[in-house]
């Protein structure tokens, strides 16, 4: 056991290390792209802008230390990442840019949160039900549908969905958070309002990333059932229910958490089509917007946020994974 | 060489010592490489999904090659004019519903949707091919070398990698398509796309080559004093390579969405001289083409998106039933 315990530690201890080294090298990117691009970095950092007066580009030379060297720029910038300041938006005056980002935080996670629950949920049904009755019309039925919706655009999908269910039918609001003018509180009209407009969203980015989880589910379930202990269970007389239950679906699942944890990056992607096609104002939307405005310090802060986000979640995958299966090694 | 070879022949002894000598072991490889692919293709024309796929590609790679002659014969069935597809036919301004002249309605600068849906194949599908080698070529590379090499030079590599597997494709790909210089040109989006998709490529060569490398047949290779070089390109790239193959067909479907996500963004290629699937949707979203009941301008390149995709993803399943034949059995 204390062995046991000791390579368990010794795993973490690794993970814990590969994953700030990721981290350390997403850091050095994201100074590397806005600062060391070909060309005058000037003119990455201060987009020409007829509005903005000369005195405020050379304010904002002096803020941002272009003149510095890079090593002294590179170290201001360390400092900036520690203390989350990546200075200040060029648009919306006085507000710091992680400020700025994480103004949106809460709808992204909104919208991620409940999109992710489903898409787990329904993606791993389809794929145990598609194993089990493994070339069934429903078998054939879900494949296609699952591949189908995996070829889709997720920007597209959710234009679709806009003509389907906001113009044609139904009805639903096609774009915002919440009613126009409106903030959100603890009121019954507040959360039925938020659930309105959380509909579509997240039907969207929930329908393109089923196919991900039921095919796999669908693969690592129909692997293990052809496995020795599978066939012992059905051998003592227990249910073809009760089989599946406790004998092959635990087993199955941990390509699945394997799986959570690569496909975290790709969703978050799909977050973002979604957040712009709806005009929902999550982090994804301000993104686009600062992109669109080349309004480059709400950029960086956002690059930064996102890729530590999915740092966090893919350690915690691991980490999972190594707690569920002993026999992960150190690869 | 080849005039040697061709008076030689004229005289009957050295044709025979030409064949014995030169051809008959290149005509044995050739033959067993033709055999293999008659037995790849007897196994892939069983596969429907793979056969569906392979009818989808062709009909785009007609429409891509010769999209102005596409473009007329589907006119002169419907009996309506074959239009250009940068040609301001009709009003600038919002762009309008089907008319008996554009069955597909116009865009709002004018010009015929349907036209410049046949002719956005060309440029969807090629950006989509050469990213995806772009991203293949740099996914083998690193894996291969990461693999041979192992120790320190395998782990500083596999933590490149990671960083391109955990950052968000999407977040990275609109940062680079913003930073790098070269505006909106289709080489810069080639790029942009090429070099963010490569690291799962990497991770799945590495993984193979280091399950090769293990194989008594290297260690054989090794001990009769074969070089690192001549071990790769003979014992390890035709076993990566299979691999590699099938996954460069699914990476294409992952191109080309890269690419219309890219251009509907706006950050694709310029609308007013290349025409994409992306940048239509582009156009049609900005002039709210949704809530001017524009539809089938939003529809038809989306299907049209969705259709590529499938074909593709089809055939690299059939392919990956068939090189890997472990799944076959499932």
């Amino acid at each position: 056991m204390g062995r046991d315990m000791k390579n368990f530690r010794r795993i973490i201890l690794r993970r814990v290390l590969n994953s700030l080294i990721t981290l350390f090298l997403v850091i050095i990117i994201n100074f590397a792209l806005f600062r060391m691009m070909p060309g005058d970095p000037l003119k990455y950092m201060v987009p020409p802008n007829p509005k903005f007066t000369e005195e405020y580009l050379l304010g904002l030379v002096e803020e941002y230390g272009l003149n510095d060297p890079m090593i002294e720029q590179f170290a201001d910038y360390l400092k900036g990442v520690v203390t989350l300041d990546f200075g200040s938006s060029f648009i919306y005056k006085n507000t710091l840019a992680m400020d700025h980002v994480l103004e949106y935080m809460t709808w992204t996670l909104l919208l991620l949160g409940v999109s992710s629950i489903f898409m787990i949920s329904i993606g791993m049904l389809i794929g145990i039900l598609s194993a089990w009755k493994r070339g069934s019309s429903f078998d054939t039925g879900s494949l296609a549908f699952s591949l189908f919706f995996y070829a889709m655009p997720t920007f597209w999908l959710a234009m679709m969905m806009i003509i389907m269910f906001a113009k044609t039918w139904v009805g639903l609001p096609p774009n915002n958070a919440l009613e126009y003018g409106e903030t959100f509180s603890w009121s019954l009209y507040s959360i039925m309002d938020l659930l309105e407009h959380l509909v579509l969203p997240a039907i969207t980015l929930t329908l393109v990333n089923i196919a991900a989880f039921s095919l796999l589910m669908r693969g690592s379930l129909t692997d293990v059932m052809t496995e020795e202990y599978v066939n012992t269970a059905r051998a003592k007389g227990l249910s073809e229910g009760a089989v599946l239950k406790d004998h092959a679906v635990p087993n199955a699942m941990l390509p699945m958490v394997a799986l959570i944890a690569i496909t975290i990056a790709y969703i978050v992607g799909g977050a973002f089509q979604v957040e712009y096609v709806f005009n929902y104002p999550g982090v994804g939307w301000a993104t686009i917007d600062a992109v669109m405005r080349e309004d480059w310090p709400v950029l960086q802060a956002a690059f930064f946020l996102i890729a530590v986000a999915v740092i966090i979640a893919n350690f915690l995958a691991d980490i999972a994974m190594v707690y569920l299966d002993p026999r992960v090694e150190l690869s | 060489m080849k005039i040697q070879n061709g008076r030689e022949r004229d005289s009957p002894g050295a044709e025979h010592a030409n064949k014995r000598l030169l051809s008959e072991p290149f005509k044995q490889k050739v033959k067993l490489h033709l055999k293999r692919s008659r037995q790849t293709w007897r196994i892939f024309r069983g596969n429907w999904m793979g056969m569906l796929g392979l009818v989808i590609l062709i009909i785009f790679i007609v429409m891509a090659l010769f999209p102005a002659q596409v473009v007329s014969i589907i006119a002169a069935i419907g009996g309506w004019e074959a239009y250009e597809p940068f040609d301001e036919v009709a009003d600038i301004g919002i762009g309008s519903p089907p008319t008996p002249d554009h069955p597909l309605g116009t865009d709002y600068r004018g010009c015929d949707i349907l036209s410049r849906l046949i002719h956005g194949s060309r440029v969807s599908l090629a950006v989509g091919v050469v990213a995806s080698a772009v991203s293949m070529g740099l996914g083998s590379l690193i894996g291969l070398l990461s693999g041979f090499w192992g120790g320190w030079r395998d782990e500083a590599l596999m933590r490149v990698t990671d960083v391109f597997l955990v950052m968000p494709w999407l977040v990275l790909m609109i940062v680079l398509a913003a930073l790098l210089p070269g505006g909106s040109s289709v080489y810069k989006i080639i790029f942009v796309i090429g070099i963010t998709g490569w690291s799962s490529t990497a991770r799945i060569v590495r993984a193979q080559v280091l399950s090769i490398k293990k194989r008594a047949f290297i260690e054989r290779a090794r001990a009769v004093g074969a070089s690192d070089t001549h071990i790769v390109r003979k014992h390890i790239f035709p076993n990566v390579f299979p691999l590699v193959f099938a996954n460069s067909i699914l990476t294409i479907a992952l191109s080309i969405l890269s690419e219309s996500t890219l251009s509907f963004i706006g950050m694709g290629p310029d609308a007013t001289q290349v025409v994409t699937w992306g940048n239509m949707l582009d156009d049609a979203f900005k002039v709210f083409a949704i809530e001017n009941g524009l539809y089938l301008w939003v529809i038809m390149p989306g299907f049209f998106i969705v259709f590529i995709v499938l074909g593709f993803t089809f055939i690299g399943y059939a392919l990956d039933e068939i090189f890997n034949p472990k799944l076959r059995k499932r």
